[in-house]
């Protein structure tokens, strides 16, 4: 047999094969307690009769049994399978990289809770292996922070085109780590389901655009903000800090001199970043951001990470990072307070 | 020449640090370990510690905050650990400021150079960036060694300045710094002493060191002394 069967099915499958057989026994049971003869069968009259008889003593109390039987059948099965139903929900429900999803084995039926512990189990286990990968990561960068102080410190020590090439190749590797421990940081935040503390976003647009000036000035680029008004949110201080400092950086890069890269705080719970470069569509902004989702770190450079970190803070927030490709625009928008 | 206490129990990183601090006219002392730190701190005194926070024999952190007297030589963190909270919890202990590694010689040397600037017992009297200089005692200014004429606000702003060169100073803490609580500050105010005190910088020689951060703040570029 292929070809899936659902336990209602099954049921009503046996349901009608009981009845069909106690029928057919009650008919036998019937016929040798009235010595019922083929030979009377054969007269009409008392055809008439015995199946007169046998409708009333067993076909009507076959069906009456027979329906209501399988209309509690029905609604036993599906009262059983509903929370199977809800549990599957829930786990689809689960988007991206939610962590600590499990069915709560206890609202099952009994026989189906050995199949519910052992997914939870599962999910577990790669609860476990996503941390430990994450884990992993971030100790790696770690480890490799002391070597590269040590590499960028002798390389000071050297003059010329070749060190001076060597030293922004120390500085890439060293943005790869800072964004690859970010990251490792805000799944390990979210999953300890730290309290969010209220947050004035023009406040950290400030500190951010002060950390980030002197060197953009350095490099000839100028940074303003504009927007007086507070606003308030809900959300990790520092996160949406490292949020903005990646939009930021990520517009220093493609805005050519002369042009500020301007930091709006215009809208209520909203951060924008405008710069002068080409613009971005929301097709390529989708293809950046699922650059994490395919963990392809080995074919991107700390550059490359820094979007698709910024969607992943603000899909821990419950906001959303959009592109405005007239107005050359990356805003951040957090949910209403 | 200032002299930095350097702890940091990776031997061949301390000694490049030194050595890169050397080049740029610091005397540095390279401990290995908190209690060899100690045992320096008690026989020599320093104008400022350099200090990783992994250790052999402790953690940098507890060893800040139990530091007396506190704050005493200011500290800089020098350290692996690059967390989000992480420089709030350096700054907490104590540490003036905070430097996540790598980082280059010229970093570190600009960061040294803002630490001593800051007002305290071991601060210069006289400040200097680049062709600056500013006397904090007689709140006379000089570029270039020809002197400046400032007013009162402007001669303020340009020590705040001085003192942070290099970072963004907000508009706010300039406020806050150039006018009484009481005073009424209009916002076009800021802007017309700042734009004074730019132009008889130029005028005196400086080459655009004074920078506006459009809604953030100014900022006085660090070009070093010289």
């Amino acid at each position: 047999m292929n070809g899936q069967v659902s336990i209602q099915g099954r049921l009503m499958r046996s349901l009608t094969i009981v009845s069909l057989v106690g029928a057919l026994l009650l008919l036998l049971f019937i016929g040798i307690e009235y010595r019922i003869s083929f030979a009377e069968l054969s007269d009409g009259a008392a055809l008439q009769v015995v199946i007169h008889e046998l409708t009333e003593h067993v076909v009507i109390p076959m069906i009456l049994l027979a329906i209501p039987m399988a209309v509690a059948a029905r609604w036993a099965i599906r009262r059983a399978v509903e929370p199977l139903e809800l549990a599957a929900q829930k786990i689809d429900a689960a988007r991206g990289e939610a962590r600590g999803v499990r069915i709560d084995a206890l609202s099952l039926p009994l026989e189906a809770q050995p199949f519910a512990r052992a997914v939870n189990s599962l999910l577990e286990r790669v609860d476990d292996a996503a941390a430990l990968h994450e884990a992993f990561a971030a100790d790696i960068a770690h480890e490799l922070r002391t070597p590269l102080t040590l590499l960028s410190l002798e390389l000071d020590r050297l003059d010329g085109a070749h060190a001076a090439q060597l030293r922004m190749d120390v500085a890439a590797m060293r943005r790869l780590i800072d964004q690859l421990m970010l990251l490792a940081q805000i799944d390990a935040e979210q999953a300890a389901h730290l309290p969010p503390t209220s947050v004035d976003l023009i406040e950290v647009a400030g500190d951010v655009l002060a950390q980030l000036a002197p060197a953009a000035l350095a490099g000839g680029r100028m940074l303003e903000l504009r927007g007086e008004g507070h606003s308030f949110i809900l959300a990790r201080r520092e996160a949406v800090a490292a949020a903005l400092r990646n939009l930021i950086e990520n517009a220093l890069r493609v805005t050519p001199l002369g042009i500020p890269v301007v930091v709006l705080a215009d809208q209520p719970g909203q951060l924008a970043v405008r710069d002068g470069g080409a613009g971005l569509s929301s097709e390529r902004l989708d293809i950046l951001v699922q650059r994490l989702r395919r963990a392809d770190y080995a074919s991107t450079n700390g550059a490359g990470l820094g979007l698709a970190i910024v969607a992943r803070i603000m899909a821990a927030h419950g906001g959303r990072l959009v592109t405005d490709p007239d107005k050359r625009e990356l805003r951040l928008i957090f949910p209403n307070v | 020449m200032a002299r930095l206490l350097v702890i940091e129990d990776n031997e061949r990183l301390g000694a490049l640090i030194a050595e890169g601090l050397a080049g740029r006219g610091y005397r540095s002392d390279v401990a290995c370990c908190l209690a060899d730190a100690d045992a320096a701190l008690a026989v020599a005194s320093f104008d400022a510690i350099v200090l990783d926070l992994g250790l052999p024999d402790g953690d940098g952190l507890d060893w800040l905050r139990a530091r007396q007297p506190a704050g005493e030589p200011p500290a800089l963190i020098l350290t692996a650990r690059g967390g989000l909270e992480d420089r709030i919890k350096g700054l907490d202990a104590g540490a003036d400021d905070y430097l996540v590694k790598p980082f280059s010689v010229e970093e570190l040397a600009a960061r040294l150079r803002a630490l001593l600037r800051r007002p305290g017992r071991r601060a210069e009297p006289v400040l200097k960036v680049g062709p600056i200089r500013y006397d904090t005692a007689s709140r006379s200014a000089s570029v270039h060694d020809r002197s400046l004429d400032l007013a009162r606000r402007e001669a303020d702003l340009l020590e705040l300045l001085l003192r942070r060169a290099g970072q963004v100073v907000r508009r706010r803490t300039i406020e806050d710094a150039l006018y009484r609580f009481d005073e009424a500050v209009t916002p076009n105010a800021l802007e017309a002493i700042v734009s004074r005190l730019r132009r008889k910088l130029d005028d005196a020689g400086t080459v655009g060191q004074l920078h506006t951060v459009r809604g953030v703040g100014y900022l006085l570029r660090d070009v070093g002394t010289d």
